[in-house]
């Protein structure tokens, strides 16, 4: 990787392997994500996306390789990966909101048992996100009562609730209807603009164009380019991603 | 026919206060179901929670191994021989009092299906759930307990009830260990009276408003789990 950092990086993945069973999906993956960075993951149907970002906090186990975070690799079987999970805020393709509470109680479950939150404390700040991203008037009402879109944004608010140092998001805005998508991209837009470090798996081009830092194209479990969102776009190296991004732009 | 009726009737009832052997039998089949089906739950509970973990995380390879045995055992034999087992073997030589025995037998009867109910219930959570808590930070027990479990409860809410209705007609074979139960007591009564119309079908009349009062009330749940469920 030709980037500079200027200080090591918030996460270091390191050959990271991943194989179900005999079938091998990572081959090796090598990155660094430094702070701020707003990563976007792109590549083919079953290149391995999504479990590369899984296996970033561990919901699917490496099989080889280690990832640092916080400067702990956090492969290792002794680190507590839930402890490093609260830093790590993951959103879903299909939300996951928590059907049996009322998004408030979505949002404040976490933090209240896990970071010994009080109940005022962690409204409050459940509130003032949800302010933020227009819903707060939705906070009594029950997850499935609400739009896909604005299902997707609470359950951003719900990893953020716990304020994550890093944002995992897998394909966010694949399972709504189109007129919802850029209510949740907007969301993620602003997350970046306050210098989240965002790893973002997509076929949105347009949002890895305007938003990411720096674009990772993944294919048959390897990780082949990556590049500012301009060069990335306009001056493919790789014959592979060239050839993918004639097909998907 | 109607002096008839009359007559069997203060025959079968009044008479020495036969009606005593209903309404004690009643109490000895509600007290049996209610705390069966308690032991039941508790049992199904845990049994449910240690399958469910060994099949996630491979921990709990022996506890899982004995509840496999235990439900293998539970489901492959009849109820009333593992009531006989109970009480003339297990206890046969310790005279504990029947109707805790009766209990044990049932709800160790009842905790093997209500175990099969409450995992077809996890399993009915969408695994998002788990990924979803697991990904906040929750450990799996916590998960299970304050995301998976809450939800799989409310499933099976409905599922439990019916249980709870077979389990109040399948104590009617309390009178295999001597028990006087509902069934016992009208049994009892036709052997007092030498007739069997009467109070045989008062006892299953009695069987049958319960079970619909039940089947009402679980109705009743049910819509009200719907409603919160939004
Ligand atoms: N739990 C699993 N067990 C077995 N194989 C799996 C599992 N999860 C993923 N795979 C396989 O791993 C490969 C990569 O899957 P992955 O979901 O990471 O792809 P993806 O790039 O996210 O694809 P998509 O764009 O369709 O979401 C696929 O061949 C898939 O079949
Ligand atoms: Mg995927």
């Amino acid at each position: 990787m030709k980037n500079d950092y200027s200080q090591s990086p918030l996460i270091s993945v390191r050959d990271l392997q991943k194989s179900f069973g005999d079938h091998k999906v990572l081959n090796g993956i090598t990155v660094d994500i430094a702070k701020g960075d707003v990563v976007c993951v792109i590549g083919p149907s079953g290149s391995g996306k999504s479990t590369f970002l899984r296996c970033l906090n561990r919901l699917d186990e490496p099989t080889g390789g280690e990832i640092i975070f916080d400067g702990v690799n956090i492969c290792d079987p002794s680190t507590d990966i839930d402890l490093h999970r609260q830093k790590m805020g993951m959103v879903f393709q299909q939300f996951n909101l928590f059907p049996h509470m009322n998004i408030l109680r979505n949002l404040t479950i976490a933090p209240m048992a896990l970071q010994k939150k009080s109940k005022e404390e962690a409204e409050g700040y459940a509130m003032e996100l949800l302010e933020r991203v227009g819903l707060a008037n939705r906070a009594k009402d029950y997850p499935l009562q609400l739009s896909g879109g604005q299902q997707q944004r609470i359950a951003i608010v719900r990893a953020l609730c716990m304020k994550p140092e890093v944002m995992l998001f897998d394909e966010p805005t694949s399972a709504l209807d189109p007129e919802m998508v850029g209510e949740v991209l907007e969301v993620m837009k602003e997350l970046a603009s306050e210098h989240m470090t965002m790893v973002v798996v997509t076929h949105e081009m347009g949002f890895a164009r305007e938003v990411a830092s720096r674009v990772m194209f993944l294919d048959g479990g390897d990780f082949l380019e990556e590049n500012a969102p301009e060069e990335f776009f306009s001056n493919p190296q790789n014959d592979r991603l060239r050839d993918f991004l004639s097909k998907v732009l | 026919m109607w002096e008839d009726f009359k007559s069997q009737f203060i025959l079968n009832f009044v008479d020495d206060g036969r009606w005593h052997y209903l309404a004690n039998g009643l109490l000895v089949t509600l007290k049996l179901t209610f705390f069966s089906v308690l032991l039941g739950l508790v049992l199904g509970f845990c049994i449910a929670m240690i399958r469910n973990i060994h099949d996630n995380t491979g921990k709990l390879k022996i506890p899982n191994f004995l509840c496999n045995l235990y439900l293998t055992v539970i489901r492959g034999t009849p109820v009333v021989v593992q009531l006989m087992i109970i009480y003339f073997v297990i206890f046969g030589s310790v005279r504990i009092d029947k109707v805790l025995t009766a209990i044990l037998a049932f709800g160790i009867n009842s905790g093997a299906y209500q175990a099969e109910i409450f995992r077809s219930g996890i399993q009915s959570i969408p695994k998002g759930q788990m990924e979803a808590g697991r990904s906040l930070g929750f450990s799996y027990l916590e998960t299970m307990t304050r995301i998976i479990m809450p939800q799989a409860v409310k499933n099976v809410v409905p599922t439990l009830l019916n249980e709870v209705i077979t389990l109040l007609k399948e104590t009617s074979i309390a009178g295999y260990i001597a028990l006087e139960d509902l069934t016992k007591g009208g049994d009892i009564i036709r052997s007092r009276t030498y007739s069997a119309f009467m109070p045989l079908i008062a006892v299953a009349l009695i069987y049958l408003v319960m079970v619909r009062l039940l089947e009402f009330a679980a109705k009743k749940v049910e819509r009200r789990l719907k409603k919160n469920e939004k």
